[in-house]
């Protein structure tokens, strides 16, 4: 299958970055050197084309009502211009992806979701609609998506004249802002643990936002190291922590299944659902875990295996997120990661291996 | 993509280099590997006295995206290994032809002529890409 490609993709080539295939696209990894573009998004500023990622749209006089039944977080109780992360989940609590939505007013819902789950995502929702009063639409092929992150996101987004210092907009919101006789969707969100902000845009509108950000010293940044700065602030990935095996409650998301909602698809499952794994943060010093290793307790019995593992660029150690059999679950919380036939002891960790900076 | 490819050394389609001593084999990977592997965090190799056949993995490179194992070029005894190497691996993406990983003590001399010289190596990358 021809790989698709954004409407940026001109820019990832006159940057010289590395390509690859991913959820079908032919996506920037890496531009010059993935620590520098870790530490840019951690200290500095970064960017990352994510046009690839898919916009549904949910609007109507029940479009609230809809979509508060669709997922299992509270977007009935949100203020408007909420952003709310939340789990999208099958009648048996199963997920289905995991996805953000813009509540930019009670009639006015954008969803965004993962690029390898947009066909998957958009048929289960046409399939739940029923009676419900609304217009859906999938309008992934419109957007083009820049998440612009890292503590100087702000100032950059003021500098260019996109962002005023608007009081309200704090962390976790969304705005349509007019510019440049167009209108860009900001969103105070991201994937990487920092401040920062996503740009829902035209495709024209991506390319002018794109060089102005480069102009200004924005570092580009591509899927690795997006990938290494979820995991130091331990976010979990569809296909990893979630799929569609597993739901929300065996990767520590119960925080965003509200069970005193009246009702959400996968309710009644869920609250009977005993947790099959118990998500680990796990550290090592020598070696770095991978997806798949698995995991032993002392006694040398397999109780679970590593669901992402990479180096963190921040504490230069591997790190892990790990799925535990919850019988299996080890009292002395001992963990041994296999690799390459060699037992490496794991230290678990509580608290995400890295404190992002985010408002 | 323009890549270093010393005239003195030969090569492995699996992308290593190896400088020839008599019946002793220095090993290392290319310019052309450090490059596609990124920044190298972490590497791994065999004890000393460890017997090799080639095409063996004989250990490992990581950079922090991908893990790539390492083939024995020839078959032999690993006779000496660069511990100040695995302490610090990112020398490989900066001199990858001064950051040699083990020597091997030939077993079976005869194997050097399937090494590849530089032309040929540099026309394998070509082909591949």
């Amino acid at each position: 299958m021809e790989l698709k490609r954004t409407h940026l993709y001109d820019q990832h080539v006159k940057l010289k970055a590395k390509l690859v295939p991913f959820a079908g696209w032919d996506m920037p990894v890496q531009y010059n050197n993935l620590k520098e573009e870790v530490l840019a998004v951690r200290n500095n500023v970064g960017m990352f084309d994510v046009s690839h990622m898919g916009e549904f749209w949910v609007r109507g006089k029940q479009a609230l009502d809809f979509v508060d039944h669709l997922v299992t977080n509270d977007i009935k109780n949100a203020e408007t211009n909420k952003a709310i992360y939340s789990p999208l989940c099958r009648e048996d609590g199963t997920v289905i992806d995991d996805l953000i939505v813009y509540k930019l007013a009670a009639d006015n819902i954008l969803i965004c979701v993962n690029a390898s789950n947009i066909e998957k995502d958009w048929q289960w929702i046409l399939s739940q609609k029923g009676t419900f009063q609304c217009e859906l639409s999938n309008e992934s092929d419109h957007y083009s998506l820049i998440a612009l992150q890292g503590p100087k996101a702000d100032s950059i987004l003021k500098k260019i004249g996109l962002l005023t210092n608007d009081v309200n907009f704090v962390y976790y919101s969304a705005k349509e802002f007019p510019y440049q006789n167009e209108k860009v969707i900001i969103a105070r969100t991201g994937y990487t643990g920092e401040d920062g902000f996503e740009l829902f845009c035209s495709h024209k509108m991506a390319n002018t936002l794109w060089e102005k950000f480069l102009s200004l010293g924005v570092t580009p940044c591509g899927l690795g190291a997006r990938d290494v700065l979820r995991l130091e602030v331990c976010y979990p990935l569809y296909g990893h922590e979630l799929n569609d095996e597993v739901t929300p409650l065996d990767s520590s998301l119960k925080w965003t299944v509200k069970m005193n909602k009246t009702q959400f698809i996968g309710k009644d499952a869920l609250a009977k659902y005993q947790p099959r794994f118990q998500l680990v943060k796990l550290n090592l010093e020598k070696a770095i875990p991978r997806q798949d290793y698995l995991i032993e307790n002392s006694e040398g019995q397999v109780i679970g295996k590593v669901t992402s593992g990479t180096m963190s660029v921040v504490t230069n150690s591997g790190i892990a997120l790990a799925h535990i059999h919850t019988n299996l679950y080890p009292k002395d919380e001992i963990f041994n990661i296999v690799i390459r036939d060699k037992r490496y002891k794991a230290t678990l960790t509580k608290k995400p291996f890295v404190t992002g900076g985010h408002k | 993509m323009s890549t270093s490819i010393p005239n003195n050394l030969q090569y492995t389609v699996e992308h290593e280099w190896t400088q020839i001593n008599g019946d002793v084999v220095v090993i290392g990977i290319t310019d052309f590997a450090q490059s596609s592997l990124g920044d190298i965090v972490f590497m791994e190799l065999p004890e000393i006295g460890r017997k090799l056949n080639k095409g063996q993995a004989f250990g490992v490179v990581e950079s922090i995206k991908s893990v790539s194992d390492l083939y024995a070029p020839v078959s032999g005894e690993v006779i000496e290994m660069n511990a100040d190497l695995v302490n610090s691996p990112e020398k490989c993406n900066k001199s990858p032809y001064e950051s040699w990983m083990i020597k091997i003590k030939l077993s079976n001399p005869s194997e050097v002529k399937d090494l590849l010289s530089a032309d040929k190596y540099q026309e394998h990358i070509n082909n591949a890409h």
